[in-house]
């Protein structure tokens, strides 16, 4: 074991303790870049050897090392805290710099000046002394001017004075109002960031001082998470995809081929549309009504199998896992689809029927409340370890069509739900019952009732057995027609939209008044 | 045994840095202002509509004057007002005719001689920029700027690296107004001393013209441009 080694174990106790105990595992050191203090990779400090012998010219080994666990953990108990907090300072500040790179780097950099000052204003840590030795570029200076004047240490740093005051002048503590800030620190910082990138074009690669704010710290379910709160809050697909694509590369690095579910894998371009619509229908919840079923499709417990970080709480079995929540030792139940005898109550199958014709909105270019909603009911059907079948229709005489048979692929059911033909409303109800079984599937349609053979579905949902919930954004003539036409049906609800907008809420509402209007 | 134990000897005082005393003294002053721009808005927003006019406008100039006297306030704070007025819910209600009075006064009173404001920041359009810029002062505007830029100029020097709407300038008495752009309509209207550069285009001058000049790309258009129309 080296020097450094030895030092690195002695020292991380102490590091530890000073921040509260934070459960990482212990850190190591590993030949990296001279440039780059530290990486972190699956929770991991790594600390660059190179790095550690260049400082310890001028510090003690002891001090460089503990005061980049500091930065480390300063990130990591602090700022970004999450994927999702990272994410979100990264799309403020792309939308100020217009540009990818100048956007990281000044995400870098904020994350940095947070995180350290709340090291500095919190505990003893030898890391002015790192930053008063680091090699640096005029942004670094600029940067660590500003870290001079606002924690009132020596950093060895002259001049920068008015950018500096300006950048002081950020409220960087304030967590609540972070979102500003980066946008703040962006405006700040702009003229160096397009100085530093016509002087050297290729800092594209360009990592910060001390650390290089990789992908690959955050765990995939961080990623998942942080991928749902950002569909939630950005207006329409493009915005979300103008970030997600900036990021296509080190998300499919940093979520692996165990991307479950995300769209993201390695060898797959990440599909931002469908990943928009499936992250943010993962942000609305629906209930569906059970129903008495011969064969569910449900999966029942079939086996244990070690609990993971990750898996789903609801399959833990506390009897065998001794009252602990803790990987290796709980236990999980794997499900497996069986036959229910009897008359149990369970979510049938889906047939999910969405028109994607010229009147409708393109999923792609604006949020189509349409696609929402199906891939909200999509997504409560997928919950409840029911099928999914796709029926998306615009002029089918003319091939205007896509048929998904019955899959629990999210991806493929997005994939189908997001396809936008335009065109002709026409739809063949052949297609419709090609896509029935023996076990009844509910049948959930979307669309705005401009359907050019509307008869010949009435006819068929008249005679239909299966649970029908139809939603029409906008109102019609045919829309008219539609709810005359099915006045009598027990098995059919149809839910008005006024508005596009109200689609979510009123399909929420809705669901609910469904469910409990059966009970009464 | 007390599982807790570890943490007592874990100082957990938090230490006070200069950040925290430059952002409590900054808030302090940003309340002042945006409190009194609050105080102005509601004392013109009486009539429901907001109409430009001379006494109102010289009012509502007055009012803002009165309101920022002891506040000590610099260029980073009217910087910061601006982004506050453009994207923050801080002020919760923006009329564009005062907001820029206000400014205006910021600048007038404010410590320093020289300010630059970057409105392409902002989404935006502020009128109403160096309204009565006094002699010695110098006052930069990056980006695109709204009506009634530099109006009332009194001995000021205003450059716009960019253009302007209408009435740029309008009864400006005295100093500089140099538009890196284009001008809109009325430009120079009611003018009585001083002097306009265009470098772009002027979309059109005004009718009533008192004094000063008016130049378009280093050449006279006013007083002795005879048809109106550049």
């Amino acid at each position: 074991m080296s020097d450094l080694d030895r030092i690195l174990r002695e020292l991380w106790p102490e590091v530890r303790k000073r921040h509260l105990f934070p459960e990482l595992p212990a850190p190591t050191c590993a030949e990296g870049e001279q440039r780059v203090g530290l990486d972190m990779k699956k929770k991991r400090i790594s600390i660059s050897r190179e790095f550690v012998e260049e400082m310890s010219r001028q510090l003690k080994p002891a001090e460089v090392l503990e005061g980049l666990l500091d930065h480390a953990l300063s990130h990591y108990l602090y700022c970004p805290w999450d994927f999702s907090t990272h994410l979100k300072l990264y799309g403020e500040a792309k939308r100020v710099l217009k540009d990818k790179e100048m956007a990281r780097t000044a995400t870098d950099y904020f994350m940095d000046v947070v995180a350290d000052t709340y090291c500095i204003s919190q505990k003893d840590t030898p890391l002015p002394k790192i930053y008063k030795n680091l090699n640096r570029s005029n942004l670094d200076k600029a940067v660590h001017a500003l870290c001079q004047r606002i924690w009132g240490l020596d950093l060895g740093v002259a001049g920068f004075e008015e950018i500096s005051r300006k950048l002081s002048r950020i409220p960087y503590m304030d967590r609540s109002r972070w979102k500003e800030n980066i946008r703040r620190f962006s405006k700040a910082v702009r003229t160096l960031l397009e100085t530093e990138k016509e002087r050297d074009p290729n800092s594209s690669d360009r990592k910060g001082p001390i650390d290089s704010h990789e992908f690959h710290q955050y765990s995939v379910q961080e990623i998942e998470q942080g991928l749902k709160e950002l569909a939630a809050e950005t207006a329409t697909p493009s915005e979300f995809k103008e970030i997600v694509e900036d990021f296509e590369k080190e998300l499919s690095e940093a979520t692996g081929p165990a991307g479950r579910g995300m769209g993201l894998g390695a060898g797959q371009s990440v599909d931002a549309d469908i990943l928009y619509y499936m992250k943010l229908a993962e942000n609305y919840l629906l209930a569906i009504r059970k129903r008495p079923v011969q064969k569910s499709g449900a999966l029942y417990p079939h086996r244990h199998v070690p609990w993971e970080v990750g898996r789903p709480f609801r399959d833990i079995d506390p009897w065998t896992s001794f009252g602990k929540i803790m990987p290796g030792i709980t236990q999980s139940w794997e499900r497996l689809e069986g036959d229910v005898f009897g008359r149990e109550e369970g979510i049938p199958d889906c047939i999910a029927i969405i028109d994607s014709s010229g009147s409708m909105t393109d999923p792609k270019r604006h949020l189509s409340h349409a696609v929402l909603g199906a891939a909200c009911a999509c997504d409560a059907y997928l919950r409840n370890d029911a099928r999914v079948a796709v029926y998306n229709f615009s002029d089918a005489y003319s091939g205007g069509q896509q048929i998904l048979p019955y899959s629990r692929n999210r991806k493929d059911i997005y994939r189908t739900l997001c396809h936008y033909f335009g065109g002709g409303t026409q739809l063949l109800v052949e297609n419709i019952q090609g896509l029935q079984t023996e076990r009844v599937p509910d049948i959930f349609l979307i669309t705005d009732m401009q359907i050019t053979n509307l008869e010949a579905l009435i006819q068929y949902f008249n005679e239909s057995k299966n649970r029908i919930t139809a939603v029409h954004i906008g109102d019609n003539k045919r829309v008219q027609t539609f709810r005359r036409s099915m006045a009598v049906r027990k098995n059919v609800s149809i839910y008005p939209v006024d508005k596009k907008e109200d689609i979510l809420r009123i399909v929420l509402g809705k669901i609910w008044e469904y469910i409990y209007s059966g009970r009464s | 045994m007390n599982p807790f134990l570890d943490f007592r000897s874990v100082p957990c005082e938090q230490k006070e840095i200069p950040l925290d005393r430059i952002v409590r003294a900054k808030d302090k002053v940003m309340d002042h202002i945006v409190e009194g721009y609050l105080r102005l808005v509601e004392e013109e927003a009486k009539d429901l509509v907001w109409l430009v006019e001379h006494s109102r406008v010289v009012k509502a100039y007055n009012s803002a004057v009165e309101t920022i006297r002891d506040i000590p306030f610099d260029q980073d704070d009217i910087e910061e007002f601006c982004a506050e007025m453009d994207a923050s819910d801080k002020i919760p209600y923006m009329i564009s005719g005062p907001a820029g009075i206000y400014v205006s006064a910021l600048v007038n009173h404010a410590q320093e001689d020289h300010i630059v404001l970057k409105l392409k920041d902002y989404r935006r359009t502020f009128h109403f920029f160096g309204y009565r810029l006094p002699e010695g002062k110098t006052l930069i505007l990056e980006g695109n700027s709204g009506d009634f830029i530099g109006a009332g100029l009194a001995g000021g020097r205003l450059v716009v690296k960019g253009s302007t709407g209408n009435w740029c300038g309008a009864g400006m008495t005295r100093g500089e107004i140099l538009v890196i752009g284009y001008t809109g309509q009325n430009t120079g209207e009611w003018m009585r001393g001083g002097e306009i550069h265009v470098d772009g285009r002027i979309r059109g001058l005004g009718k009533r013209f008192f004094g000063g000049r008016i130049y378009q790309q280093g050449r006279l258009v006013a007083p002795d441009e005879p048809s109106r129309s550049i």
